[in-house]
């Protein structure tokens, strides 16, 4: 599969001095400043609960931060409209830690979910969609649905879907937290020969020896509700 | 896995097309909550669509009667001292013979008159020769009806003791008989449509709470709310076109027994007329007509609903 090279020329993702509360609540994330760079690779790591689902989340617009500023693809996301969010997300790829697969539907009508949803008719993208699913070693399981499928076939399906539509940037939600460690090492070679071909890589883990195997790579490390950037 | 590949290859050009609008099965199926709704609204379906059927029906029968009576008047001579009413009788019926627009007329004989009696006054022949007002059966013109005041008005100066009724009372509690019919069944009819939403509405909010993260996926995927609605809203208009024939079906199953049934029966037959209910008659047609788009209405609302509710539901759940 050949993915496109980045359309955005700047910073991906810019986090300024962001603040997320709950209500009365002390600040759950405070003063959050990173960025993320075209066909960069990055973790996001830190302690379970320290909040890195809810800094995907604040990337994804699903959820909005209390202070500070975020701008995704160059866009100040507090002035996004429906439209303009809706945009925004179609250049993004998500990979959810319990998959989200359509239980109902097949492997291959999951992973051209997002070409369905985008309205482009299935002769476009059928070839498309097969030579990724064969790509990423599920060929023999296009019509096979999500119940059936092993850890590891979900996760890939999962990710299959996330890689489709060739985005810019790639979140991951701890995609090997349910793997083997021979399987999650697989899963991370993957994600590699993605950013080498141009997708920017976010992964979320609390898993160290993964990230020890990417020599070298970029950290994000919350801690005490601060974020700090390492490499 | 080629096989799969040619599958798909195989598909036909304008399949692909409607792919492209086709949001089928998005929706997680739940079966129970699926199959409770087609049965709601197959039995709201049902009550409606026979509403439907039973308004047109009766506000038919209604006109039917009202063209009965107001093709017929009956003049009334009461017996007077010193007069002959035979002679009486006979002067009368000249004289609506003569009137313009009256088709036909018909003296009622003493031995009639009294037969019509019977049931109040008992056997005639204990009567002895009771006097008693005597009848005549005007049949008129419905298209170009006589003038009934002028005709009154001759037969008063002429004929004492004449009085005609036009039936208009008659005429008129039926008109007033149907239309509350008709107000009533309309009343009833957006009663059910209510209760139809309603349950849409729980349906749909049931529906979208259970695929909550279904409908997150998407929105991370890239789909606006209209596509989310349409998702929502295709799935219900199946589900209520579903429920909504079978109610329809049922509804015009016993519209059918009906029909056989007022058939067999001479009162009925004489009441209502034969052939109200027949499909092949133009009042048949219209209410089999009806019926269905009462069905189709339930689908349409159905969808309608659902789509209302998604995007007031939306905002809330993701």
């Amino acid at each position: 599969m050949q993915v496109h090279p980045n359309r955005w020329g700047g910073e991906l993702v810019r986090f300024e001095n962001v603040g997320l509360r709950y209500g009365a609540a002390p600040e759950t994330l405070t003063d959050i400043s990173f960025s993320i760079l075209p066909q960069s690779f990055q973790f996001l790591t830190g302690a379970s609960g320290s909040g890195k689902t809810t800094i995907l989340r604040l990337i994804l617009q699903s959820l909005k931060p209390t202070r500070g500023m975020i701008s995704v693809f160059g866009q100040d996301t507090a002035q996004l409209d429906k439209d303009g969010l809706t945009a925004l997300r179609r250049r993004m790829g998500i990979v959810f830690q319990d998959f989200r697969l359509l239980d109902h539907l097949t492997i291959y009508e999951n992973v051209a979910l997002p070409f369905k949803i985008r309205g482009r008719m299935e002769s476009s993208y059928r070839a498309e969609v097969i030579e990724l699913l064969k790509w990423i070693g599920l060929g023999d399981l296009l019509q096979a649905k999500p119940p059936v499928l092993s850890g590891g076939e979900k996760q890939r399906t999962s990710i299959a879907r996330a890689l489709v539509s060739q985005p810019e940037l790639l979140l991951a939600d701890e995609p090997t937290g349910n793997l083997d460690p021979v399987l999650a090492g697989r899963l991370l070679r993957l994600f590699v020969e993605l950013n080498r071909s141009g997708t920017a890589i976010l992964i979320a883990t609390h898993d160290i020896g993964l990230m020890d195997q990417i020599k070298g790579s970029r950290r994000l490390v919350l801690h005490n509700h601060h974020l700090q950037v390492e490499g | 896995m080629s096989s799969s590949a040619d599958f798909h290859n195989q598909r036909p050009r304008f399949r692909s097309f409607l792919d492209r609008f086709s949001t089928d099965s998005l929706v997680a199926p739940d079966p129970l909550t699926d199959r409770t709704l087609v049965a709601v609204i197959f039995i709201l379906t049902f009550i409606a669509a026979l509403t439907a059927g039973l308004v047109l029906f009766g506000s038919t029968a209604s006109a039917r009667w009202q063209a009965l009576l107001s093709s017929e008047v009956t003049v009334q001579i009461r017996p007077q001292p010193g007069r002959n009413i035979e002679t009486d009788l006979n002067r009368a019926a000249d004289l609506l013979k003569q009137a313009q627009g009256v088709t036909k007329v018909r003296v009622y004989s003493y031995e009639e008159t009294m037969r019509m009696l019977e049931p109040w006054l008992g056997q005639s022949s204990s009567l002895g020769g009771l006097s008693i007002p005597r009848l005549i059966a005007v049949e008129i013109d419905p298209q170009s009806p006589p003038d009934i005041p002028v005709i009154s008005k001759q037969l008063a100066r002429d004929i004492p003791g004449t009085a005609i009724d036009d039936h208009r009372s008659w005429t008129r509690r039926l008109t007033t008989l149907g239309n509350s019919l008709v107000i009533a069944s309309a009343a009833g009819l957006i009663l059910v449509m209510t209760a139809t939403a309603l349950a849409i509405v729980f349906a749909t909010r049931g529906a979208m709470v259970g695929n909550r993260e279904i409908v997150e996926v998407f929105y991370f995927m890239g789909a606006d709310d209209r596509y989310i609605a349409r998702v929502f809203q295709r799935h219900f208009f199946r589900l209520g076109l579903r429920g909504g024939i079978l109610g329809a079906c049922l509804a015009l199953i016993v519209l059918v027994i009906l029909r056989f049934i007022i058939a067999g029966s001479d009162g009925l037959r004489d009441m209502f007329g034969f052939g109200v209910l027949d499909p092949l008659s133009s009042v048949g047609f219209a209410i089999v007509v009806a019926v269905l788009a009462v069905a189709l209405f339930v689908s349409l609302l159905a969808s309608f609903v659902s789509r209302i509710t998604v995007h007031s539901t939306l905002s809330r759940l993701v």
